[in-house]
């Protein structure tokens, strides 16, 4: 029956049946041909000389190299697979799942003839499966991007989780340090002995007028240069220019800002160290925020408005005050909310411009409230968190820490009003 | 719908006298109309009046001094500017000989800047992919409020966070003698500008149309497929731009890394090294440095540096992101 | 041997009459109700269209097909949907592969912004791994794929362009031949035309036309004379509903309904 020469390296063997069980549809061949042939039904398997199929319960066919002596093709390992789907019509395929052959047959017409070109080595105890392609379910190399995106997915949700969990331990971190410092006495009373006692009524004063006066000149300067490049600007070099430098002043690290105020408002235009240059300082800092948010607020409303108000024969500027403001009002605030966020943030544009590193102020009266002019130096929350910090040597800890959280408080609540705003208006937008 | 806008827009009140007393008022702003158009107009123009006007103000206060109320060169002739950018010696106060040069304070800026960049770049491209096309509705919201939150923390208490929580944090672990160094400047300069990365990044992949996303759904690409096999080509410039804006934020951050660096003009060997920076140097000895002074002039003359550092990455930024609208639309 | 359980090949040889059949399908999109207890069979290997005034669920059935409207979350689906002989709202059913074998063609021209021979490729490139096909085996398929759309001659030079220059026309014949590398069973087009101008809507009706018999086309269509032109059956749907689903000439000549004459005589829709 077998070739002496083929024997020696074992015999071929076809196996049907569900995995594992040597029963009728188990059957010896001298050579792999053979073998598939018999698959193929060109030659007598299991009696009798038809294709063999594949169905449901059994949905693969082994050819697998064993020595004579095995019987159980179980630990053989697959060196090829080979897939069949039974929907398919034509002849067409090459046996992968992504592209599997119609039947059984065509399937055995192919390995021949791969094995005729030296394609397919079995070494012993490999095997070749063929099996049936289950319509539409996932294959193994499905399986495996399922897998990879899967892992994909949790490295960027780890990423994302590595920003977030900063803030909330930050955060909680600050507050329970500055627990002890915080009171009402904290908030109300003003520093003493260079703001190692007392609390930091001045300095947060001093922040208030500093944004305030900051938001009062860069607010209608931005908000119509938001208006001017969005309904005036036509697409022009010069306009893109201004563009450029909108991005630009945006980029402007926030020291050079300094400079700028100290050269131009402090000595250029004589107002000397004071709240004044401080605030123009801020302003300029912040008027890109303004400009851009207007802008995209504006940008927001949709063009058919503006169209129809033309329509009706309204000027420009009737419209831009009739249709697109009120429109886009809630936008721009938002805007304007972010400037006072980030004016009362920042620290390095008044170091020179403004910010004193402690004034003695009146503890009561119309000094309490109103402890500075306008040409006066003035104490600032950022700075008096700096002074405590790197300028005094025994400032009490608490009392930096709680400096932190007010001004981190005012901030964030600065910030959550722009955010609540912005919901709100997406929530209620009708277009 | 568009009309019906048009007519909510003024409120609908009664009462003829008030009417009129509107119209009145409206016509006055209607004739104010070429007074409020110019208005609008020289605003538009004030942005590109204060740039030029920072530059020209921080290179008067470099390189004139007013005497007699004239403008007369000063540290344009004075200066080594060899020695400027080539010398590793910052001694603006030594006795012997000042000398002013600022290679060790740009290395400083590097070396922050480009290890805050290795931390935050991946994790804000990844945070933006994973907010941007992994999440949805409240979760989404959520994140991305939580983020811009991180933003809004002032650069001061970034600073005091570096040396009054990380400082000491990094002397446990690493066992290094100091803990305001080049890492903890990085650190913390990378929670600052992550949330820009995340932000402009996440706009330009929510600037892919979505039709590419379902075109490339259709022929069963997986999520992550969608992301790394069509996302990433078609908003890759808006990612880097992304990364740049990321980058300038680093270069420019004045208080935090002033406090977080150590404040060492050297050139740092390593993570655990203090370093200086450019914009630290300015805001720490610019109220020590005499008016009219060489040493006070040389720090304008820093800040101009910073100035064409910061104004080259955006304009790059800004020209990247032009590169991809103009492609889209056309 | 189990015969009986066989998926045989003797059923294969006489191929399923109906490929696509759906049998109760409801759907809705959060509470609205877009797809009202459908039930239809669609023949294998012919041009099915469907046709019926907007919002009337014909976009929504197509996009069921192949399960593609369920990237917008927010959607329930009852019933059950069979293709090939396998209902494809079942547990182990893979999207990826389903959408391989249930290819979609858009109603604007949505070619992804790569080149067009990586256009072509990418189905392959999803669905095969990595060194699995060699390159010129897919220069091979993606060749065959581009001259059965007949876009070969006008790309071949200039492969490596971005497919997002080329005309509108040449773009959805593109995402036609984009599909064919996968070897799809079913090829679902919601208004393939309705981007183009009328020497394009030939064109690309010509290349539909071509696609008969080999693959079994679903197409949504506003166009009642291309319906008439280029489908051998039409489905006529009406508020969620099947109204009418016959050959095309009897439909548009002998209409059953009195609201399928009604609509394409042009009363509404």
């Amino acid at each position: 029956m077998a070739d002496a020469n083929r024997s020696q390296a074992g015999c071929y063997v076809v196996h049907s049946a569900e995995k594992g069980t040597a029963g009728p549809n188990f059957q010896r061949f001298p050579t792999m041909e053979e073998a598939v042939s018999a698959v193929a039904g060109q030659g007598s398997f299991n009696g009798h000389q038809q294709p063999s199929n594949l169905t449901k319960s059994n949905n693969s066919l082994v050819i697998a190299h064993l020595s004579n002596e095995q019987s159980d093709a179980s630990q053989c390992r697959p060196r090829h697979r080979f897939y069949v789907d039974t929907h398919l019509l034509g002849s067409g395929g090459d046996g992968t799942e992504r592209d599997p052959w119609p039947d059984v047959p065509t399937a055995a017409k192919h390995i021949l003839s791969m094995a005729g070109d030296g394609k397919l080595n079995l070494r012993p105890n490999e095997q070749i499966v063929i099996e049936s392609r289950k319509m539409f379910t996932a294959t193994r190399l499905e399986k495996k991007k399922m897998r990879s995106q899967r892992i994909a997915k949790g490295v960027f949700f780890c990423m994302t989780l590595s920003l977030v969990i900063p803030v909330f331990a930050i955060l909680g971190y600050l507050f329970v340090q500055a627990w002890p410092a915080l009171s009402w006495d904290f908030v109300t009373l003003n520093p003493k002995r260079m703001g190692t006692e007392g609390g930091i009524w001045a300095p947060l004063v001093g922040t208030f007028f500093l944004v305030l006066m900051s938001l009062l000149m860069a607010a209608p300067v931005g908000v119509m240069a938001g208006v001017y490049l969005n309904e005036y600007a036509k697409d022009n070099w010069f306009n893109r220019i201004i563009n450029l430098a909108v991005v630009n002043l945006a980029g402007v690290p926030s020291i050079v800002h300094a400079l700028f105020g100290l050269g131009a408002f402090v000595l250029a235009a004589g107002m000397g160290k004071s709240l004044l240059a401080a605030s123009l300082t801020l302003s300029v800092m912040t008027l890109p925020v303004i400009i851009t948010s207007t802008r995209e607020a504006l940008a927001a409303v949709p063009k058919s408005f503006r169209e129809a108000c033309w329509n009706m024969g309204a000027t420009k500027w009737q419209t831009i005050r009739t249709i697109v403001l009120p429109n886009s009002i809630s936008g721009i605030l938002t805007g304007v909310i972010l400037q006072v966020a980030r004016a009362a943030g920042e620290t390095a544009p008044i170091i020179f411009t403004g910010a004193a590193i402690f004034l003695p102020v009146e503890d009561n009266g119309v000094g309490y409230w109103l402890p500075y002019t306008l040409k006066s130096e003035v104490m600032a929350l950022s700075m008096h968190l700096y002074t405590l910090r790197e300028q005094i040597n025994n400032a009490p800890l608490a009392m930096q820490y709680g400096t932190a959280v007010v001004l981190i408080g005012l901030v964030l609540s600065v910030n959550s009003v722009s955010i609540a705003l912005r919901v709100y208006l997406r929530s209620r937008k009708k277009w | 719908m568009a009309s019906s806008n048009v007519a909510d827009v003024r409120p609908n009140r009664k009462g003829s006298a008030f009417q009129s007393f509107r119209q009145l008022v409206d016509s006055v702003i209607d004739a104010c109309e070429p007074i409020v158009e110019w208005m609008i107009r020289l605003s538009g123009w004030s942005a590109i009046v204060f740039v030029l006007a920072i530059f020209a103000f921080v290179f008067a206060q470099a390189f004139f001094v007013f005497e007699n109320d004239s403008m007369i060169p000063s540290l344009w002739t004075k200066l080594d500017f060899v020695e400027f950018f080539t010398s590793v010696k910052w001694r603006p106060t030594s006795v012997v000989r000042e000398q002013y040069g600022i290679v060790a304070l740009l290395a400083g800026t590097g070396a922050v800047t480009v290890t805050s960049m290795l931390i935050a770049v991946p994790l804000g491209l990844g945070a933006a992919v994973y907010v941007s096309e992994f999440c949805h509705g409240k979760t989404k919201e959520t994140l991305k409020i939580i983020i811009e939150l991180l933003a809004a923390i002032p650069s001061v208490v970034w600073g005091f966070i570096g040396v009054a929580v990380l400082g000491p944090l990094i002397i446990d672990v690493t066992g290094s003698p100091i803990g305001v160094n080049v890492l903890n400047a990085s650190l913390i300069l990378a929670l600052m500008s992550v949330p820009v990365i995340v932000s402009v990044g996440e706009d330009s992949l929510k600037a892919v149309p979505d039709s590419y996303r379902e075109a490339a759904e259709a022929l069963g690409a997986s999520k992550w497929e969608v992301v790394y096999r069509v996302l990433f080509p078609a908003a890759k410039n808006g990612l880097l731009a992304a990364v740049l804006l990321g980058v300038g934020r680093a270069i420019g951050e004045t208080m935090a890394v002033l406090m977080a660096s150590g404040h060492k003009a050297q050139i740092p060997g390593g993570l655990l090294d203090p370093a200086r920076t450019l914009t630290a140097t300015i805001a720490a000895e610019m109220g020590e440095a005499p008016r009219g002074g060489d040493h006070y002039r040389v720090l304008f003359l820093i800040g101009i540096v910073l100035f064409a550092l910061t104004f080259l990455v955006n304009l790059i930024a800004d020209v990247v992101v032009k590169g991809i609208k103009g492609k889209q639309n056309g | 041997m189990a015969d009986a359980e066989a998926v045989s090949k003797a059923d294969a040889a006489t191929p399923p009459k109906y490929s696509i059949t759906a049998k109760d399908v409801s759907l809705w999109y959060g509470d609205f109700q877009a797809l009202k207890n459908l039930t239809i069979n669609i023949q294998q290997g012919i041009i099915t269209g469907l046709i019926g005034p907007s919002g009337c669920g014909k976009t929504t059935l197509l996009r069921s097909f192949n399960r593609i409207n369920e990237r917008y979350g927010n959607v329930t689906t009852k019933g059950e949907i069979t293709i090939l002989g396998k209902n494809i709202y079942d547990e182990d059913v893979s999207l990826s592969e389903l959408r391989k074998s249930v290819g979609m063609v858009f109603q604007r021209p949505n070619p992804l912004p790569i080149s067009v021979y990586e256009n072509v490729s990418f189905g392959l490139r999803v669905h095969s791994d990595r060194g699995e096909l060699s390159r010129a085996k897919r220069d091979e398929l993606v060749e065959e794929a581009l001259r059965e759309v007949q876009l070969w001659d006008a790309v071949k030079d200039n492969l490596r362009q971005k497919a997002t220059g080329l005309t509108l026309e040449q773009q959805q014949k593109l995402c036609i031949a984009r599909l064919l590398p996968l070897k799809p069973r079913v090829i679902l087009m919601d208004e393939p035309c309705s981007a183009l101008d009328a020497e394009g809507i030939e064109k690309v009706e010509n290349l539909i036309s071509s696609l008969r018999q080999k693959y079994t086309v679903v197409i949504v269509t506003h166009n009642m004379a291309q319906a008439r032109r280029a489908t051998d059956e039409c489905i006529y749907m009406l508020l969620g509903e099947i109204i009418e689903h016959a050959p095309t000439s009897d439909l548009f000549l002998n209409p059953q309904k009195k609201e399928t004459e009604m609509y394409i005589e042009g009363r509404y829709g």
